[in-house]
């Protein structure tokens, strides 16, 4: 039973290793690719009409960044490190 | 006697009048339009951001530019970079020390060298006291003022009657001048920071 477990758990880790890491990928692409640190607020440059002086208003969102898409592949490439440390041997051995 | 009189009379009319000319513009900005942005290019990293929270007053007359005085004052805690993380360490004890320095001032000690640009446009060359981090130094900035008769109803969507006053102006400082933390992270912080001041002040007719 145990080395059944064990045998299935590689290639879940596996599989969950190269979703995260292209869930973050697309993640970091769809929201536009920033190549900054990520960022809660983005600058929106706006011109006043009357005076002409241009302004920058802050939207509140979530820009992910370098930080962001580094960190998830981080995550990712740990996740798969984890399935090397498991012995695919000793489960073989006790069935 | 007579002609004494007379003499008192026309300069108490003439500082009267002189007097009538002068007007206050608050630059208090409700609309968050009036801004100072700042941009740090380092090596490493390069960081823009902005400040909103201004106060304070300037007295001039719009025709004669020279006659400026006041006092500009921007909330340090008004200071805006994208990164969360980054504005905790600018705001930080270790940086601008926010809580014990609020307010990030200039104060105009003489305005001169006034070049005409357009009608109600004139470049100025600025002399005043800024003031960071608990520390004041005396800055030499050129600017723009653009001197707008009769436009506060259009920017207060009629409210209040007056006159509008634009200051432009870029300069740079050295950060290390004003002791936030003086040749440190200079790879990542650069100790040159350029500032570019776009303010509106507005002085009320009644």
């Amino acid at each position: 039973m145990k080395s059944a477990g064990s045998n299935k758990v590689v290639p879940l880790l596996r599989a969950l290793a190269v979703l995260s890491a292209v869930a973050v990928i697309a993640c970091w692409l769809s929201l536009g690719a920033h190549m900054g640190w990520s960022q809660t607020r983005v600058p929106a440059y706006k011109t006043d009409p009357i005076t002409e002086t241009t302004f920058t208003d802050y939207e509140n969102r979530f820009l992910p960044g370098l930080d962001f898409l580094g960190a998830g592949l981080l995550g990712a490439a740990a996740i798969f490190a984890l399935t090397l440390l498991i012995p695919r041997s000793r489960g073989e051995k006790l069935q | 006697m007579k002609r004494c009189a007379s003499a008192v009379a026309i300069a108490v009319a003439i500082l009267i009048d002189g007097q009538a000319d002068t007007l206050s513009f608050d630059f208090e900005d409700p609309r968050g339009v009036s801004n100072v942005a700042f941009s740090l290019d380092a090596p490493l990293e390069s960081i823009q951001g902005t400040a909103k929270g201004l106060s304070g007053s300037v007295n001039v007359d719009p025709t004669d530019l020279t006659t400026a005085t006041g006092r500009i004052a921007v909330a340090t805690k008004s200071l805006v970079v994208p990164n969360p993380l980054m504005r905790m360490h600018l705001l930080s004890k270790d940086w601008l020390n926010a809580r014990s320095n609020p307010q990030i001032t200039f104060e105009i000690r003489r305005v001169a060298g006034v070049r005409k640009k357009g009608a109600n446009t004139s470049e100025v060359v600025v002399t005043g006291a800024f003031s960071l981090n608990g520390i004041t130094k005396e800055i030499i900035a050129k600017a723009d003022i653009i001197y707008m008769p009769g436009r506060l109803a259009e920017s207060s969507n009629g409210k209040f009657q007056g006159d509008l006053l634009v200051v432009r102006s870029d300069f740079k400082i050295r950060r290390s001048d004003f002791r936030v933390r003086p040749g440190e992270f200079l790879d990542k912080v650069s100790d040159e920071i350029a500032l570019s001041v776009n303010i509106i002040g507005a002085a009320q007719k009644l």
